[in-house]
């Protein structure tokens, strides 16, 4: 497969992490690193299959349950995507609470991604020359790390605000179609303050930033961020501090690159701007912005749900060609062999009609919050200061871009709490009726949207394109690497018995799938190493 | 101390983000204060790849003592009983499943799927999902209806979409703690401690079930979410207002119908039209009683409740 196919060696990781199902992948190493990698989904469910003929609210008690990670995301997508197809109103109420439940479920997902699965790396054998290395163990190890048994702990509070509203978290359904079924009162409101407020005083300022959250939000700049860590021990020896610091020593920046274009579908539909939803309207009504980005270029542009395309041609379909999600049949085949030149996973190669594989999550979502928009809208500059002064994405500013969210994140809560007008409705029954629906959101890994079309008072089609679909998904027809696969390339291999540098890369993109590394020999095929990523 | 083992078949992750939310024991808490040993978890694990198909042969082998194997997800037998739509380091998670039960101690199906085959079951069950011990309503399952663990107790059956995490942090620390004994299941393998009482008992609707008084459009402040919006409380057994989710509410509080998640058939009517969020009637009648009420029963006792309801039931209970 290589020009110098004598020193290459190939190394097949499985599996590679978790809810769409298992990821494996298999990359060639040649002299010490990575020069050609390919990724595999390797379990299916078939959500789509099961919902077709299905009452077409049954996306409302199925999709939740396709991720037990990201279900608020998939809840709001179902909800919205009937509420299109349906033409119904929402109250302002009501869309107030379904963001205030995709929030708490974000802010969940920070600390516990980034202590349950992220940072347990640092802890590798393969830095233990680092300077940071015994403080990484003491704070990082699973389980028993100081810093791990409180950030895990504490990432259970941010979704009992979920529960004030849907009664559980995961898998509530309390997004319906015209609104939401829960009325909150007073206290809901007041309880989900002090939960707020503790999650903010015990891991946020005490634990993550080591300062105020105003003082964390005056940083504008990486300049500024840099004058932060330099200015207290207490902001250098923060879990933040401690992060940026140990990444920089054991050279995060400097791999995982990627294809350095980017997708969000933007989210977060405004309170007043989104009572009459339409497929059509929507870009322009959410609070955070749609919209793609080119690294090299430096150029943004928009993002609508046309532009989606998903490609079988590597994957366990039987569907040739590329299509659109509403045009899609979903035919599994029934023999699912690995064949990296043929069909090689359960995902789809999702592209852009013009722009090809973008890279989905919180680094796309902040670089295209850097754009300019509409007044209303969020715009925040910091993280497209340091992509454009570290020369593009890499591990760190990959992480580094989601959990600079957690403030964002927090102060968009607050001031839900602000609007909510209790004695308002939460509800306006609508009618049901045939039609094509679309609803999309950014689930904490990002872009996340559905498809739906009801005819006949059923499901006709549902169509699901996840961000791990967009991040891990296999090469399209035309060659082109999927997302995790092109960032792959070039990441150095230090002991490939413990890869530890392809978890880390595919760990930055938080994907959802439980990852594995098998390694084997380029010549004799023999295996050499095997393990888990995510 | 006791070797735990949790693998995920077809699975979400609900069940292990549920966990992941206990208090009192937390997840750490289990290791550091019980001396739960974990010996892998897909997402919390630190050994990676070759370790961890070692550490599972070792199970297999008996080199390590597997005391707890706890199974999240359905079995997966497509395409044809094969299982190969769902490999484990290479090889059908099928094949691990039955391996690592045969040698464990205890097996435990936590949520819907590994129970009895949940979402991923439904019609047309197009992975061919089992349960570990049951296929819905009907015992088999994965490991066959006669399968035992090591301790003489069939799979710990603990359902729910997820589950509760005080009903798996629960359960551990009975086994740790050398309680085991005192578990009794009933006929769907649950533990009865928690699946004897019904999903209604304790919920903040009850005076208004009593009145058949009804919630008859969501979004509303009073009322039962069983006579128009489809609730299964009354006939679906599990804790969730005893027992409340995340510290602070359940479904049916919330204003959200229970959709009998802890029970076999969940979910409901295949969730074909018409059936979602919809009380199923017979000339306005409930198709499905609250349990052991019969009918005629049923009519003569709401139509009572019904004539005799105070004006303040039909007032707003819940307000701000």
């Amino acid at each position: 497969m290589s020009a110098s196919a004598a020193t290459v060696e190939t190394l097949d990781i499985s599996p590679v992490g978790r809810v769409e199902g298992d990821l494996d992948v298999r990359v060639e190493i040649d002299k010490g690193t990575v020069t050609n990698a390919w990724t595999h989904a390797e379990l299916f469910r078939g959500f789509e299959v099961i919902l077709k003929d299905k009452d077409p609210q049954a996306g409302l008690v199925v999709t939740p349950r396709a991720c037990g990670i990201c279900g608020a995301s998939h809840l709001s997508c179902a909800a919205w995507a009937l509420d299109t197809a349906w033409g119904t109103t929402v109250p302002r109420n009501a869309i107030l609470a379904r963001n205030l439940g995709q929030l708490v479920e974000t802010i969940q997902s920070i600390p516990r991604h980034h202590y349950g699965l992220f940072m347990i790396d640092y802890t590798n054998q393969n830095y233990a020359a680092s300077p940071f290395y015994a403080e990484a163990v003491k704070r990082y190890s699973p389980f028993t790390g100081t810093s791990y048994e409180t950030g895990v702990t504490i990432s259970g509070r941010p979704v009992e605000i979920y529960a004030l509203l849907g009664g559980q978290w995961p898998h509530s359904s309390f997004m319906v179609p015209g609104g939401v079924m829960c009325a909150p009162t007073l206290t809901d409101v007041t309880r989900a303050w002090s939960i707020l407020e503790h999650f903010r005083q015990n891991w946020i300022e005490s634990l993550w930033l080591g300062c105020s959250m105003e003082r964390y939000e005056e940083i504008q700049t990486l300049d500024q961020f840099e004058a932060w860590l330099e200015e207290s021990q207490r902001h250098a020896n923060s879990d933040l501090g401690m992060f940026w610091r140990m990444s920089k020593d054991i050279g995060l920046h400097h791999y995982g690159k990627g294809h350095g274009r980017f997708i969000t579908w933007g989210y977060l539909p405004h309170e007043d701007r989104y009572n009459k939803p339409t497929i059509e309207s929507r870009s322009s009504a959410v609070i955070m912005k749609a919209g793609i980005y080119d690294g090299a270029t430096d150029k943004f542009g928009p993002m609508e749900h046309v532009f989606t395309r998903e490609d079988m041609t590597h994957s366990w379909y039987d569907e040739k060609g590329q299509f659109h999600p509403f045009d899609r049949t979903t035919k599994p085949i029934a023999k699912n062999t690995v064949d990296p030149e043929g069909k090689y996973s359960w995902n789809t190669a999702v592209r852009h009609a013009e722009s090809g594989a973008l890279e989905a999550g919180p680094l796309a979502r902040r670089l295209i919050a850097g754009n300019t928009g509409q007044a209303f809208q969020h715009h925040d500059g910091l993280v497209l200061d340091m992509y454009r002064k570290m020369g593009g994405a890499s591990i760190l500013l990959r992480h580094f871009a989601r959990m600079h969210e957690i403030c964002i994140l927090y102060r968009e809560a607050e001031r839900i709490l602000r609007e909510f007008r209790l004695n308002d409705e939460w509800y306006i029954k609508p009618t049901e009726k045939d039609g094509r629906g679309w609803g999309a959101t950014e689930a904490a890994r990002g872009a996340l949207c559905h498809w739906i079309e009801v005819k006949n008072g059923k499901i006709a089609n549902y169509q699901i394109v996840s961000p791990t679909t967009w991040n891990c998904g296999p090469r399209s027809g035309d060659g082109q690497r999927g997302p995790i696969e092109e960032a792959l390339i070039g990441t150095p291999i230090k002991n490939k018995h413990d890869p530890v540098e392809v978890g880390h890369v595919c760990r930055s993109y938080d994907s959802c799938l439980v990852c594995s590394v098998h390694a084997h020999d380029g010549q004799t095929g023999e295996e050499l190493a095997r393990f888990r990523t995510a | 101390m006791a070797n735990l083992l949790w693998l995920q078949g077809g699975a979400c992750s609900g069940n292990t983000m549920s966990f992941l939310n206990a208090e009192e024991p937390s997840a750490c808490d289990l290791v550091t204060d019980f001396g739960i040993n974990i010996l892998w978890h897909p997402s919390l694990g630190l050994e990676l790849g070759d370790n961890v198909k070692a550490i599972l042969e070792k199970c297999i082998s008996g080199e390590i003592p597997l005391d707890i194997f706890v199974f999240e997800g359905t079995v997966i037998n497509a395409p044809n009983g094969t299982g190969e739509w769902n490999r484990f380091c290479g090889r059908p998670m099928k094949d691990w499943v039955k391996d690592l039960s045969a040698a464990s101690q205890f097996v435990v199906a936590i949520g819907d799927c590994a129970t009895y085959g949940g979402i991923p079951a439904m019609a047309p069950n197009p992975s061919e999902s089992q349960g570990l011990q049951f296929l819905k309503r009907a015992k088999g399952g994965s490991l066959g209806a006669g399968f035992k663990a090591k301790s003489g107790l069939p799979v710990i059956n603990i359902p729910g979409c997820p589950a509760h995490p005080d009903w798996v942090t629960q359960i551990v620390v009975a086994v740790a703690t050398g309680r085991a004994g005192d578990l009794t299941l009933d006929e769907f393998h649950r533990p009865k401690t928690f699946f004897s009482s019904f999903t209604q008992t304790g919920c903040t609707r009850n005076m208004h079930f009593a009145y058949k008084v009804s919630t008859t459009a969501f979004g509303q402040r009073k009322g039962c979410l069983f006579y128009d919006l489809g609730c299964r409380g009354p006939m679906t057994h599990s804790p969730c207002n005893r027992i409340l989710w995340n510290r602070h509410s359940s479904k049916t509080r919330a204003g959200m119908p229970c959709l009998g998640c802890t029970e076999p058939e969940f979910p409901f009517f295949d969730l074909n039209p018409g059936t979602v969020f919809k009380t199923q009637t017979v000339m306005g009648v409930p198709k499905d009683m609250p349990t052991g009420v019969d009918k005629v029963g049923y009519i003569k006792l709401t139509a009572a409740a019904k004539g005799m309801a105070p004006a303040w039931a039909e007032e707003d209970i819940f307000v701000v």
